[in-house]
Formats: structure tokens, sequence, C-alpha cells
């Protein structure tokens, strides 16, 4: 019976690094976001470009957060 | 039917007589050693059996038996036998134990059976090795004492060996702490050697032999009991083994009388205050980290740690000394990692981690063990060298929605003899660790789409005032400005589209390429203006746009000059080339033109500047 180890699928050494760098690509996105949303107007604004920039920046900030949770010592 | 129980009762007693008598009579002890620890609060007891099989038949079962009141407080026990002949070859094999009820023999004596490995036969010896521990033992006397009085216990023994077996030779020696002794029962041939306690050897003693003896000594030891201690391990899959232990320790030794004198003690601590411990040691797992010390006030800043590759030491001092009767409550907590811990084998996966405490000779009267499986664990199950009581549990923590499967291990009288490794085997697919990060992007997205409907949302109350209706104007002439912006700009791009087609001739001299470019941004500026027409019959009818609208106009004049500019300059050059005149000339013909059209361009820049500031 040979027992093998189980590490974190990400080295716990990269956590504050990844978080710093996720944390930092989902503000900009949010930014460029709600940029949109405050400069176009009601008429021309198109849900598909709304919706594609949200995915991306709720992806970002949700690793983003995640992994900031994991390198402060909340390990969920 | 009476005459049938008659015979029931006489099968009985035949049985009892066959079977029962030689399995007690036919072994015979021809050596006993015995040992006793007593430097520790624990009474450590290890015991040399030599059996031999004098009897016809083979027995598989061993009697080991202790007095009751030592009986009743044993903590931990195993029974090893040695394998292999010499003394390079011991390997040593732990048998299974059971407590046996006492059928025929006294209701003072703990009966304990031991499987043997395989029957012994006539004349056959076997050598076992036992190892017992007890709490409670060691009684304090006085039970009573002052700050600066010494710490005296009372050991009770017997100095021969009891046993349902008769005893050829037996020997017993007891270790004490390197202190006072006060008096112990003197039998013949009973030494005292430095610290070490001897009786014995005794020869061919009957069953069941027995002399007290009672000995009485000081010990320095700490009687750190934790009355209650939860430990919380819990498992995360990102990386992380946490441990929190809550502890509840009671100095079990002589109660402190009188009043407690601080100054005494910080003065003269070893003879003011002998019976008090300040510190207690723990001895964590090798690269342990965040390890915190607390209670319910806060941080307790008076630990040390030192670690190497091997182990992480903790030693953790309570607020204030613990004198007999005493109480401390805090709570010890480190993080371990994952890959030390846990394995997987054969699709399981499972947790191998030491079951009790980490402090060093510290008695657990009720030890709870909580093991925290992630989110999505199944097929949960236990294995402990020792019988525990289990139960499981859920619990709810950081982003769970069905909660995480909690193993609950219980056992009272706990001893560091108990801590060995418990394995918790479970099944967990990685695809479940993903949920984590999927409800926090869900949690965000959500987020971003109460934005786009709140900004797509009407709240206004009265949709027929006038100011509503100016914003509704106001709005639909924002939305016709940005597409007005959007067609200029497109022209515009259109227009360096041209100016790029001209730089090419000037290059490659291809006229035909040339010449089919202007003819598709004709095409394509035709079509722009179209666009654009309605949208400035709107902002001329527009009341709200009318101080906009002229500076619109303007720019799409503009737009109009420059566009009018450009076609003439291509057209200038394009006969150029057609002429074959030379490159300065051509040059010279357009150079007004050009200057016009630099400023035209910007003076249309600057009015798209002004427009997009609205």
């Amino acid at each position: 019976m040979a027992a093998k180890p189980i590490a974190s699928p990400i080295p716990v050494a990269l956590y504050p690094t990844l978080s710093v760098f996720t944390l930092a690509i989902g503000l900009v996105i949010t930014a460029i976001f709600f940029i949109y949303e405050a400069t176009s107007s009601r008429k021309n604004r198109s849900v598909g470009k709304e919706l594609a920039t949200s995915a991306v920046a709720s992806v970002f900030l949700g690793f983003g957060s995640l992994f900031l949770l994991l390198a402060s010592g909340v390990y969920v | 039917m009476k005459q049938s129980s008659v015979v029931d009762l006489l099968l009985l007693l035949l049985a009892i007589a066959l079977f029962a008598t030689p399995a007690f009579s036919d072994l015979v002890l021809s050596k006993v050693e015995r040992r006793i620890d007593v430097n520790s609060q624990i009474a450590r007891v290890t015991k040399t059996l030599k059996v031999v099989n004098s009897g016809s038949e083979s027995v598989s079962e061993f009697i080991l038996t202790f007095p009751k009141f030592l009986g009743n407080n044993l903590a931990y026990l195993s029974v090893a036998h040695s394998e292999g002949k010499g003394k390079s070859k011991r390997s040593l094999v732990n048998l299974s134990v059971r407590e046996a009820d006492s059928k025929g023999i006294p209701d003072s004596i703990s009966v304990y059976s031991v499987a043997l490995p395989k029957p012994l036969s006539k004349g056959d010896t076997l050598t076992l090795e036992v190892v017992a521990a007890f709490t409670n033992v060691l009684q304090p006397f006085p039970e009573k004492i002052t700050q600066g009085e010494i710490h005296l216990v009372m050991l009770q023994e017997s100095a021969q060996y009891l046993s349902p077996y008769a005893v050829e030779s037996q020997s017993l020696s007891i270790k004490l702490p390197n202190a006072r002794i006060e008096s112990y029962t003197k039998l013949e041939n009973t030494k005292l050697q430095g610290s070490e306690l001897k009786y014995g050897p005794y020869k061919n003693l009957q069953s069941y032999s027995y002399s007290p003896i009672v000995v009485h000594f000081e010990s320095k030891a700490a009687f750190a009991v934790a009355e209650n201690l939860v430990r919380e391990i819990e498992v995360s899959h990102w990386g992380n083994v946490q441990v929190t232990e809550h502890y509840n320790v009671v100095h079990r030794g002589a109660q402190l009388r009188g009043e407690f004198s601080r100054l005494d003690f910080q003065a003269r601590p070893n003879p003011r205050g002998a019976s008090a411990f300040r510190h207690l040691l723990a001895r964590l797992p090798p690269r342990a980290h965040s390890i915190y010390y607390r209670d319910d006030i806060g941080n307790i800043s008076t630990s040390e740690m030192q670690s190497d590759s091997k182990k992480t030491e903790l030693l953790i001092e309570p607020r204030f000394p613990l004198f007999g009767g005493w109480k401390t409550f805090f709570t010890i907590g480190y993080g371990l990692p994952l890959s030390d811990f846990l394995f997987v084998s054969e699709g399981k996966r499972f947790l191998n981690i030491s079951f009790g405490s980490p402090i060093l000779d510290l008695v657990t009267e009720k030890l709870i063990v909580q093991v925290v499986l992630p989110e999505g664990s199944k097929d949960i199950s236990v294995t402990t060298p020792f019988a525990v009581k289990q139960s499981q549990e859920i619990k709810y923590s950081h982003l769970d929605i069905a909660g995480r499967p909690v193993v609950v291990l219980e056992k009272n009288n706990v001893v560091p003899d108990h801590n060995q490794h418990i394995q918790v085997y479970y099944k967990f697919s990685n695809i479940n660790l993903l949920s984590e990060p999927l409800m926090l992007i869900s949690g965000f997205f959500i987020l971003f789409i109460t934005c786009i409907i709140y900004t797509r949302a009407d709240f206004s109350i009265s949709k027929s005032s006038p100011t509503y209706l100016a914003k509704l104007q106001w709005d639909e002439v924002l939305a016709t400005l940005q597409e007005v912006q959007s067609i200029i700009q497109k022209c515009l791009a259109t227009h360096d589209k041209l100016e790029a087609s001209l730089r090419d001739l000037s290059r490659t001299g291809d006229i035909q390429t040339c010449k089919a470019a202007r003819k598709s941004t004709d095409s394509l500026l035709k079509d722009l203006s179209k666009e654009l027409k309605p949208l400035l019959g709107f902002l001329q009818s527009s009341p709200s746009a009318s101080h906009i609208s002229p500076k619109v106009e303007e720019l799409v004049a503009k737009e109009k000059e420059l566009e009018e500019k450009l076609m003439a300059k291509h057209t200038t050059v394009v006969e150029g080339y057609e002429k074959k005149s030379s490159g300065r000339d051509i040059e010279n013909r357009i150079a007004s033109q050009q200057q016009k059209i630099i400023a035209l361009r910007q003076e249309i820049e600057d009015l798209l500047e002004f427009i997009d500031e609205i």
C-alpha cells in the first residue's frame, strides 16, 4: 500500500502574489465596467458588452478574493 | 423437568472443573520483572512475564490481573510478545487485550484477558511485555499543603505480583524521582539504591499472593490534568490542516492551604512554591506555523517557541502559576502543511494525525477530537489503535452550503501513551474544490448584474411630469450626439485610409489600386452622410438640443469641407501621376490644400472634444 502525500493544487507560497495580481486585474476590469456604465447613454448601451466585462471581472475578483482569504490564513 | 435442570447444573459444574480450572492453574510464571516509573504524575508499569505451560493441554488465553484500586485507574494497557529467538531478532507484536468478567476471581481484582498469538502447548514458554499506565494512583499526602511546603505523594502497590498463576520468581523495582523519600514499607529483600527502590526477588509464590506496600515520597512533577480538551482538526485541501485545542487545565496535586503570596513566590521560587508549575511544554509536529496561544481575554504573550526540522516546541506559560486545585483555560492553535498529514491510497484519501494532546505529561480526563473534513467528503471511516466513541456531525464554516462532515472521537482518561496516529479515511473529488471560488465568482457577478439592472431601471414616480419628459428628451439627445460622434470618427478613419492609399501610390506608383480605394471610400462616405441626415434632423427639431445643434451643424459642415478638400487633393495627386509629373511638382500643387486639410482636421477634433464634454 503506497500512500502518496496530497499537496494543494497551487503552492501555498504563491497565494499572496496571485491574490495581488488577480485582484489588480479584476479591479481594473471592474473600473472599465463602471466607466462604461457611467459614460454610455441609456439608448446605445450594449448588454453583451456589459455582461462580458462583468463576467471577466467577477472571475478575476472571485479567484483574487479566494487567494486573499487563503494568503491571510482563512483556509476555506 | 426438574431432573433435567439438575443434569444441566452437573454438566455446568463439570465444564467449569474441566475448562476453567486448567486455564488458571496450568500456566506458571517462571519469571516476573516489574518496573514502576513514578517520575511524572502517571505511574507507568512495565512488566516482563515469562509464561510456561506446565499442564497437559494447550492454552490460548492469558489472564492479567490488577488490584481493583489500580484497575479502576488504568488508562492505557498494551501487551506485546517478543518474537524470534535470541536478543538480536526481538521484535514486539501487539496482542489483543479485552476486559474479562471476573468469573471465579475475587471482586477486588480487575481482570483482563490476553489472546495469545498461538496456543501454548505443553512445556512451551512465551515472553510477554506488558505496559500499563495508571492515573490518579499517586495520592497527595498530606492532601492540603501551604505554599512553602513540598509536594508529597503516596503510591500503593503489592510487593508480590498478583496473578491467578503461580509465580516462581519475581522482582519489583520502583523508580522514584530524585528527591526526598519520606518512608517506604520494609519487607525482606528490600533495598533502596539512590532513587530506586527494589523488592525481591521472591521465590515460589502461590497464586493470588499479595503483600501491600506504601511508598511516600516527594514529587516534583507537574500534576497537570486537562479536565476537558477539545481538539478541532480542520482539513482544507487548499493546503492546510488547522488544529485548534481548547484546554481546561487543573493542578490535581495537593490543594493549596492558606493564601498565595506573589512576593514570596517571585523572590524565592524554589522553596516557596515547589508544588506549583509555571509552564507546560507542547511538542508540535515539524513545520507547524501560525501558532497562537490565547484565552478569553486575548493573546497570552508569555510563550516561547523553538523549531527545527524534527519538531516545534512551544513553551506555554499560563497567566499565573498553578497551585493545587487551581484551574486555567486557554486555547492554542496551529497550522500544519497538508502534504505531511494527508495521503491518498487506493482511491481514498486519509488523514494520518496524532490523537492526543501535544503537551508533554498531560493527563486528559475527557478528550474530544473533532476532525472537520472538507465539504463534499463521502464514505468516512476511522481507524484507531484503541477503542474510542465515534459519532458524526455537520459544521458550517466559511463558504459552505451543505456543511462539512465532522468525525467526533471521544475518549476518557487519555495519557501520553495514547498519542498514536489515527487515520480518517474519506472520498473526495477535486472538482469540489472549485465550489468555493465559484461561489465568490457568482457573488461578484450578482453584484454586477444588479448594477446593470439599476442603470436600466426607471425610478421616476410621475411619468408625465415636465422634468421627467425633459430628461427623457435629453437622454435621446445624448444618444444621438454619441451616434453623430461615432459617425464622424468613422469618417475621419476613412479619410486616413484615403491618405494611406496616397502614400502607397507614391511608394509603388500603382494607380489602379489607388483609384479602387477612392471608389470604396466614396461609397462609404456617402453611406455615412446618409446615416447622419436623420440624426441631424432630430437634433434640429429637438428643443432641448437647441444650444448644441449649431455646434453639431458646424462640425458636420467642417467635415464636409474637409472631405471635399481631401478629394480634390486626391484627384490632383492621381492626375499628376497619370501625367507622369515629377514628385516635386505634385507636392507644390497640393501644398496649399494640405495646409487647409490640417487646419480643418484640427478644428473638427476641437469640436468633437467640445461635444464630448456635454
